[in-house]
């Protein structure tokens, strides 16, 4: 892959998925480096005048302001998602265990229910650490209009995404939640941990 | 006594806030001299000024953005027959009003500077 494109692609990396911006920046910077070598530089030269790309990114990102996402939304957003947990894999592996043990091995039925809560706990937790890093939102931020970014409007990294979900492990992720309601941009502190945050995903955006 | 690298450090500190806050008000003044693509913005400052000031590609264009976001600044795009196509940056009328703003602003700052810094130390 050529140097400007791989450049390009790096600045492109940091723009939340489904904004708009990613295809105006892209069609932006590929003019301007051609400009630069049509009047004679080279490619290395006209990306030096651009400079580093996470920093071109985050100026870009600068000019769309964040809207902090309200503490109901959120709340609803995530009553969504661990709906959408439950039904989607807690209720069809108890369905099944019950009516293939119910009869014959009905003493087995505990310790299916047990794993049951296992796996959609992992699961559960597992969930929006790979949706918000792949997609920026999980089902119920998408349906609540909410996207997970950067302090700056960014993407988040994977490591942000995991420091993000911490607290569902633990037995005090109810005092985590209620810093949303008393922080400036409606955070929780994991969030000011991870300096990250849920804005409102405006039609600029999307 | 030499100012030293942390003077030195101060003063590029300083130089870089005055440019950065009076960039929308150099770019919106270029494009009042006619429409222009990104690459004739940057080397237009530099000739106008006699190298005094330049800006870099990687800041200009996110204020570019920035402007056609606010709408001071509209664009087109020109496509070759050959090559990539071409963004020509325009000023608006809104865009000419936030520059006679920003341009008023900017000399009220720049004329109580003068005054303040012609002011001579009282003999006593």
């Amino acid at each position: 892959m050529n140097a400007d494109q791989l450049y390009i692609d790096r600045v492109i990396a940091q723009i939340p998925l489904d904004a708009a911006l990613r295809t105006q920046v892209e069609m932006e910077l590929r003019s301007h480096i051609a400009e630069r070598v049509e009047h004679g530089q080279s490619v290395e030269e006209a990306l030096t005048h651009l400079g580093d790309p996470i920093v071109l990114a985050e100026s870009y990102l600068a000019a769309i302001p964040l809207i902090a996402a309200p503490f109901w939304p959120r709340a609803a957003a995530r009553l969504i998602d661990s709906l959408g947990v439950l039904a989607l894999i807690a209720m069809p592996i108890i369905a099944f265990v019950a009516l293939t043990l119910w009869r014959e091995q009905g003493f087995l039925i505990p310790i299916a229910i047990i794993l049951t809560i296992f796996v959609v706990s992992i699961l559960g937790a597992l969930y929006p650490v790979i949706a918000e890093y792949r997609y920026g939102k999980t089902v119920g931020k998408h349906l609540m209009g909410l996207r997970v970014v950067r302090e700056s409007g960014a993407r988040i990294s994977f490591g942000q995404s995991v420091v993000r979900q911490l607290p569902m492990l633990t037995q005090v992720w109810w005092i985590d939640m209620l810093f949303a309601l008393f922080t400036d941009k409606h955070q929780r502190a994991f969030e000011i941990l991870s300096k990250t945050r849920v804005v409102v995903a405006r039609e600029e955006q999307s | 006594m030499s100012p030293g690298p942390g003077r030195d450090d101060d003063r590029k500190g300083i130089e870089r806030e005055l440019k950065r806050g009076s960039l929308e008000l150099i770019v919106l003044h270029l494009l009042s001299l006619g429409e222009a693509y990104g690459y004739e913005i940057v080397t237009t400052l530099t000739a106008r000024t006699s190298g005094g000031l330049e800006v870099t590609d990687g800041t200009l264009y996110p204020v570019l953005y920035r402007l056609e976001r606010a709408g001071f600044v509209a664009v087109r795009w020109e496509t070759p027959q050959r090559g990539v196509p071409r963004k020509y940056y325009r000023l608006t009328e809104t865009g000419q009003e936030e520059l006679g703003r920003l341009t008023h602003e900017w000399n009220t700052f720049a004329n109580a500077m003068a005054q303040l810094l012609r002011q001579q130390p009282e003999r006593t």
